[in-house]
């Protein structure tokens, strides 16, 4: 049975990777099981200098689902490099890394930067929905998102790039077109929903942030959707994710037009999701008498 | 820390809405420590977080939850019938880590707060308690059992050195804010009234609703009595994964965002930032 897949020249031994900010810089899983046995990790977004994130509630659960404005806390692209990629690049699973900004220069800093690390891709977050200035500025208007996918492609050297959309827009097959032609090698769909929760009590929201972003298995219908139109869009490999839990969800994303997925919110309902995903997968596919799982990717049939 | 799949064996009401969780395991369950917690995933489909307790009592194959119905996650764990099953990670957090300078304990509990500090003396046998237990009424009253058997393990261990032949009955003082019971007014007003006779305690410790905090929070910084406290921050993945739990404290001069589910839930009170 072959579970490997190449996206942009790079092997995932697994279609199954790790979401980005629900992972945390991999050390935290690998307590509770191998992460080198994922297909991949994408790292916390990543932005220039360490960032204290949000102050107040960053998290509130809504039914199925959890709003989080976690707003991009991290210790640094520097201090990533020093103290967590060695540790990283030891696991010998892709490790993506993910790439947070506020402006053009800073994208094209770090970019450059990891383009000199042992980092196997990057993955432009321009999709924070819980940053004022964050990246989700360059990640709405289609323009804007050619833009910024040109300018990072420049500096990223021999390292692929994937382009991480936000479903906060009005048609995301444009934003996923923008990707393709500014030079994006792949493109990763969808980040988070923006949402709100309020506390009727208090008459306040619950989040400190006001409002969050929307993940978890309630928005697996509305990102399947958006993969579904994505894939129509462009010629180059796309990564699905949205509520991915269980194996049947991989395969519906990959017969939709996913090349590979991530875990995300699973991962934070229950430390082993990824891992059991992983072995869920193989057991699902020989049931179902696919032994390539190469041959699901994009099969919808309408 | 581990994903342990529990057994319910018991379940308790200790008054309408609280009540006693008694998980137990076939597995030998890792070293665990007084203000550690354990994160129960909910027997509700739509519900996806766990929901952290502290570990109120345990042994090697077995956790004791005492847990307050406050919403839909509490209630739907409130439903466990014996021999259901639930999954938890434990232990998870720091707890509370005393030295060897701690030799006076007060322990300042509110309503459910008080659980997490009941272990405490088991942990740190021989040293002297003193416990002062914060409700809202009467009828909310608990745990004074508990902490009289808490208590006097300190106590017995203590007896042929330096105790200071407390009675047990002083080394619990139980509060209701409106006096329906015991001491009138909160637990940190009762721990007051104690220093006022002339009580000197080494060290704090303390767990219960924000006000509280903020209030022996004070106390410890006019007494300079140094002092711990547990927090309730909401949790996502409570291994220190998804930093949801951020918990503003002062650290060499500047303010960080610390981890509460790894870093804490017990940080010292004079570090805290609310
Ligand atoms: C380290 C730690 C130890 C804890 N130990 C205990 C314990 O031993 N016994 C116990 O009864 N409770 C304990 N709690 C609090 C407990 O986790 C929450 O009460 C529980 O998660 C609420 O779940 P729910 O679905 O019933 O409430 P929800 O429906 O989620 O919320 C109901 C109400 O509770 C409040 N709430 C929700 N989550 C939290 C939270 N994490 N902290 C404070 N308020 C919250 C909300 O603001 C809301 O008003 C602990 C919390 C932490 C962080
Ligand atoms: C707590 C939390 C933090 C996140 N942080 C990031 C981040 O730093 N960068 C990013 O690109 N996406 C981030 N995301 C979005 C996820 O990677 C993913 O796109 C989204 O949650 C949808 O997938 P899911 O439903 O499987 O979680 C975060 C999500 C959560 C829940
Ligand atoms: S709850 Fe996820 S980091 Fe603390």
């Amino acid at each position: 049975m072959n579970l490997k897949v190449t996206i942009a020249g790079t092997e995932f031994k697994s279609p199954v990777i790790a979401a980005s900010g629900t992972f945390g810089l991999g050390r935290e899983y690998n307590a509770f099981y191998d992460v080198s046995l994922l297909g991949g990790i994408a790292t916390k977004g990543l932005t220039l200098e360490p960032r204290e994130g949000n102050g107040g509630t960053r998290i509130a659960e809504t039914p199925s689902g959890i709003l989080n404005c976690v707003g991009l806390q991290n210790p640094g692209v520097e201090k990533f490099v020093a103290d967590e990629l060695p540790f990283l690049d030891k696991l010998g699973t892709v490790i993506i890394a993910n790439v947070a900004g506020s402006t053009e220069e800073d994208y094209l800093k770090i970019a450059e930067r990891f383009s000199r690390t042992s980092v196997d891709c990057l993955e432009l977050n321009i999709s924070c929905p819980n940053v004022k200035c964050g990246g989700v500025a360059f990640g709405v208007e289609p323009a804007s998102v050619e833009h910024i996918t040109r300018a990072v492609k420049a500096v990223c050297g021999a390292k692929p790039l994937i382009v991480k959309l936000t479903p906060n827009v009005a048609r995301i097959a444009d934003n996923a077109a923008a990707a393709e032609n500014g030079g994006a090698d792949a493109i990763s769909l969808i980040n988070t929903i923006t949402g709100m929760a309020i506390d009727y009590k208090t008459r306040r929201p619950v989040l400190g942030n006001v409002t969050g972003g929307l993940s978890g298995p309630c928005v697996k219908p509305i990102a399947l959707r958006m993969v579904y139109e994505a894939y129509r869009a462009v010629k180059i490999p796309i990564i699905g994710m949205g509520g991915i839990q269980t194996p049947e969800d991989v395969l519906e994303f990959m017969i939709a037009g996913a090349s590979a997925v991530q875990v995300g919110s699973a991962n934070i309902f229950d430390p082993m999701a990824a891992i059991t995903i992983v072995k869920g997968l193989t057991k699902l596919l020989n049931s179902c008498k696919i032994d390539d799982v190469n041959e699901v990717i994009g099969s919808l049939i309408i | 820390m581990k994903d342990i799949i529990f057994t319910v064996q018991s379940k308790k009401f200790l008054s309408e809405s609280v009540f006693e969780l008694k998980l137990h395991t076939r597995f030998t369950l890792p070293p665990m420590r007084a203000g550690q917690f354990a994160h129960i995933e909910v027997p509700d489909a739509s519900l996806c977080l766990r929901r952290p307790f502290c570990l109120y009592q345990f042994d090697r194959h077995s956790i004791t939850l005492v847990i307050a119905v406050v919403g839909k996650g509490t209630k739907s764990l409130s439903n466990l019938k014996r021999s259901d099953t639930v999954r938890g990670i434990v232990p998870l957090g720091n707890g509370f880590t005393l030295s060897v300078r701690h030799q006076k304990i007060a322990l300042i509990g509110g309503g459910i707060g008080c659980a997490p500090l009941l272990r405490v003396p088991y942990d740190y046998p021989g040293r002297e308690f003193r416990s002062y237990l914060g409700f809202s009424t009467k009828s909310g009253v608990m745990f004074c059992e508990e902490f009289e058997q808490a208590l006097s393990v300190g106590f017995l261990n203590d007896a042929g050195g330096g105790c200071d032949g407390l009675k047990k009955s002083s080394r619990i003082t139980v509060s209701t804010d409106d006096g329906s019971f015991g001491f009138k007014g909160y637990a940190a007003d009762a721990f007051l009234a104690d220093y006022k006779k002339g009580y000197r305690p080494d060290v704090i410790l303390t767990c219960g609703p924000e006000p509280m905090i903020k209030a022996v929070q004070k106390i410890s910084a006019e007494l300079k009595i140094p002092g711990f406290m547990s927090g309730e921050m909401r949790m996502g993945c409570g291994i220190g994964a998804c930093l949801v739990c951020a918990c503003a404290v002062r650290e060499d001069g500047q303010v960080k965002n610390k981890r509460a589910c790894v870093d804490g839930p017990v940080f010292r009170l004079e570090d805290l930032i609310f």
